[in-house]
């Protein structure tokens, strides 16, 4: 493993809090947002000895923060990058996918040659010719009581906790229209597996049955009506979590209670793009990266993360029945090409293309209430 | 006269500098050429057209809004490297991948031979995709960081397309595809594709005007494989033809490499078409002629490009005399752009060249211009390839629409004493 010293870039030393949000434009006090908005950024590259610029995917735990690059998987601890590629037994340098397994602590990394369990600092391999993994590029992992989901170019793969065989689900043998998975995500009772070209499928856990859900419209070039299904066939990715599921794809995103379907569009919601590669869910709160910024919603009110023109960036706040209140930043993301994103009590990691980034996260009560305490007015414009 | 060919027919119309052989593509950004509607569908044809739709795709062009293109270039260069995913020897492509391979040969061997002193030739790359399930998409890895490729041309199977594809979004390399059919390659909305080879929604498009427009045939049959190439590749034809009022009576399929149609026959026979539609690979195909004849269905064939060749006219026998198919181009056009590839390739390669070689000749040539243009930096190749609106190659004038597809207008071709004839081609691409 190699070591870096970490240094915060001299940007994210200089930057302050959110110019002063505290009153939407009607005068009102404005609605407390349902989820913490981003105070400050800072970002990591290779001179914090990130091995790469781009970055896949991350995960933040118990107090690590592994990181997936196209140069091998980095782990932060304190303020040290160490660094595991190929030469210590990872199955290929691009590392596409982060799961850990809360019973064990040990990590399963997904990447374009084979899946890796990094267990007591040991890496052990999973390929298609040396597992049941049905195909060596992953896209996505989950760790389930008792099974590895892993979503591959090829299928799904089902490794048992306990006894270690394997199991394939492609369109042969479940309701997949396509046998490309792109997301695999868990909640207690089910199985959804974000398919390409297929919508999402949902397997009941205890049954074994499935379930499919497609875009009704069954066209690619429009969607004929909000709110009907998942928004498009071409799903990116999905993610479960609090009783919500959430499609991403590149025309936008679905979220799905267990009863009805709402669509989220560019242009016709505060969405930043329908570019999505990646969504991550924290209580009802979607983070959502795509190729033009980050959104974070819980389908009502939302927050918008982009670079600006001359450095810093904005975040535009859209509450339910008020105007978006747009307010620039010191700091911004690395970029705004985000593709993964990991959330915890008090900041958020993301990946972007260009660099590793750390959102601190403002107090959550802050933001109005502070408003209505002291009355100053924001620096929304 | 529709709006939509006199639209593409505008399109086409429009002066370009004429493409010789190691110039430059001229790319063009004018927006009022955009077609009308998306794939220059038939305004009747347009899926929901009485109502206008929440959100409609595919409109404008495919951005990529990532960083890149002022990454230093790699160090140390001494060739740049072109990818090929090649279908398996031994699969079903077998024939159409070696047309392939030999026209993106031929386009780098002429682009190495008219390079200008300082710069770095042009190195293919070849990996032959493998019948293991998802394979594409391990090789296009192997291309794009093993081998370092700056992009990559491939292929014609459309699961290996679509396999390789999502895998180079991750990487960020370009594909050119030259041979899939498949209309979803191009409609998943990912900025790293371009494909020269005009797709099944084309084909089904002018299949369905010609059937029941222009023929004025009302009672339809279909005939078609069943695997991933026949259910998707039929699905305009068949929400076509539903819209023109005459929905398919009967769509019976059959597995690849079917010897006995016995069942079909009859079924097909029962429902009294006036027209049977074949769809599937031309082996399969020409034998389901040969048994619909045999079994007594006389009523007019029609199929799409995958029927034209010597195989289908082997299989089908006397029952091919009379069959219409639609064709990309124009094999017969006597410019000097394509009897000059076609002496070319004759002399290179001891055949005529196929479709997949001319199209594969023409989109690798696409790709080489693109990085002689942006140079070793696969952001900058992607933004010049996408800038590419029309192209004059070898098959004649290419219109590329938002999701970088190839609209060319397509030909027809009818058998007659066992050989194809193409029919004079109308104003408006018909």
């Amino acid at each position: 493993m190699t070591k870096k010293p970490v240094t915060v870039l001299a940007c994210a030393a200089a930057a302050l809090v959110l110019a002063g949000p505290l009153k939407a434009r009607s005068g009102r006090p404005a609605a407390e947002l349902p989820f913490p908005l981003i105070e400050r950024f800072e970002h990591f590259g290779p001179e914090q000895g990130l091995p790469a610029w781009k970055v896949h995917c991350v995960l933040a735990d118990k107090g690590k923060v592994w990181v997936g690059t196209t140069k091998g998987l980095a782990v932060l601890e304190g303020k040290t990058f160490n660094v595991i590629g190929p030469g210590q037994g990872l199955s290929h340098s691009v590392v596409t996918a982060l799961a850990v397994d809360p019973a064990t602590g040990d990590l399963w990394v997904g990447t374009l040659r084979g899946l890796n369990r990094i267990s007591a600092g040991k890496v052990e391999t999973f390929t298609q010719t040396s597992s049941g993994l049905p195909n060596n590029v992953v896209y996505s992992v989950a760790v389930g009581k008792d099974a590895v989901w892993v979503a591959t170019a090829a299928g799904v793969g089902r490794r048992d906790a306990r006894t270690g065989s394997w199991s394939l689900f492609d369109s042969t043998n479940t309701l997949m229209h396509e046998p490309w998975a792109y997301a695999v995500t868990l909640s207690p009772e089910k199985l959804y597996v974000g398919v390409w070209a297929g919508g999402i499928v949902e397997q009941d856990l205890a049954r074994g049955t499935w379930k499919e859900y497609r875009d009704p419209d069954g066209e690619m070039e429009l969607d004929l009506a909000p709110d009907d299904g998942p928004i498009s066939d071409i799903t990116s990715w999905a993610t479960w979590e609090d009783g919500i599921l959430w499609q991403a794809s590149y025309s936008g995103v679905a979220r799905y209670d267990g009863t009805r379907w709402k669509s989220y569009l560019e242009k016709k919601s505060p969405l930043v793009s329908n570019f999505v590669n990646f969504i991550a869910a924290k209580g009802r709160v979607a983070w959502i990266c795509t190729d033009r910024g980050l959104t974070v919603t819980d389908g009502t009110s939302w927050a918008t993360y982009k670079g600006a023109e001359g450095g810093g960036g904005t975040v535009e706040i859209t509450r339910p029945g008020t105007p978006p209140e747009r307010r620039r930043t010191a700091t911004a993301m690395s970029n705004d090409f985000v593709l993964g994103a990991s959330i915890t009590e008090n900041e958020v990691w993301l990946a972007t293309s260009h660099g590793l980034t750390r959102g601190i996260l403002a107090r959550r009560i802050d933001q109005a209430t502070a408003a209505r305490k002291t009355g100053t007015q924001g620096a929304s414009r | 006269m529709r709006a939509a060919p006199l639209a593409l027919l505008a399109l086409l119309l429009v002066p370009s500098p004429r493409l010789a052989a190691a110039e430059a593509p001229a790319p063009s950004n004018a927006p009022a050429l955009w077609p009308p509607r998306y794939a220059n569908a038939p305004e009747e044809l347009v899926p929901f057209r009485r109502v206008e739709p929440y959100q409609r795709y595919f409109t404008e062009p495919l951005p990529f809004y990532g960083p890149g293109r002022d990454y230093p270039d790699p160090p140390g260069l001494k060739t740049l490297r072109v990818g090929l995913l090649a279908p398996s020897p031994g699969s079903s492509d077998a024939f159409r991948g070696a047309m392939m391979r030999e026209g993106v040969e031929m386009a780098i061997d002429e682009a190495n031979a008219s390079a200008k002193p300082g710069e770095l030739p042009f190195e293919l790359v070849v990996r032959e995709d493998s019948p293991l399930w998802g394979s594409a998409a391990n090789i296009l890895v192997d291309l794009a960081f093993t081998d370092e490729c700056l992009a990559v041309v491939g292929s014609i199977d459309s699961t290996a397309t679509h396999v390789a594809l999502r895998v180079a979004l991750k990487a960020e390399i370009f594909m050119v595809n030259t041979g899939s059919c498949d209309q979803t390659v191009t409609e998943t909305s990912i900025p790293w594709l371009l494909r020269t080879w005009p797709d099944d929604r084309q084909h089904g498009y002018r299949l369905a005007e010609l059937v029941v427009k222009e023929q004025g045939h009302r009672r339809i049959a279909m005939l078609r494989t069943n695997d991933r190439n026949g259910r998707v590749g039929v699905k305009t034809f068949v929400d076509s033809v539903r819209r023109l009022g005459h929905p398919v009576l009967q769509e019976m399929r059959f597995l690849p490499g079917a010897k006995s149609f016995e069942t079909q026959v009859a079924r097909i026979k029962a429902a009294e078409p006036d027209a049977v539609v074949l769809w599937g690979e031309p082996e399969d195909a020409g034998r389901a002629a040969a048994a619909l004849r045999k079994g007594g269905v006389t009523v007019p064939l029609y199929g799409p490009e995958r029927l034209f060749g010597p195989a289908f006219l082997a299989a089908a026998g006397q029952a091919a005399e009379g069959m219409t198919i639609t064709y990309p181009f124009d094999p017969t056009r006597t410019d000097e752009a394509w009897t000059g590839f076609v002496e070319r390739f004759r002399k290179r390669y001891a055949t005529a060249p196929e479709a997949f070689a001319a199209y594969a000749y023409d989109g690798t040539r696409i790709l080489l211009d693109a990085i002689r243009t942006a140079g070793p930096n696969r952001f900058r190749i992607r933004d010049a390839i996408a800038a590419v609106r029309r192209y004059e190659g070898v098959t004649g004038t290419m219109v590329f629409d938002p999701t970088f597809n190839n609209l060319a207008p397509l030909r027809i071709v009818r058998v007659k004493g066992n050989t194809f004839h193409f029919e004079k081609a109308l104003a408006g691409g018909k």
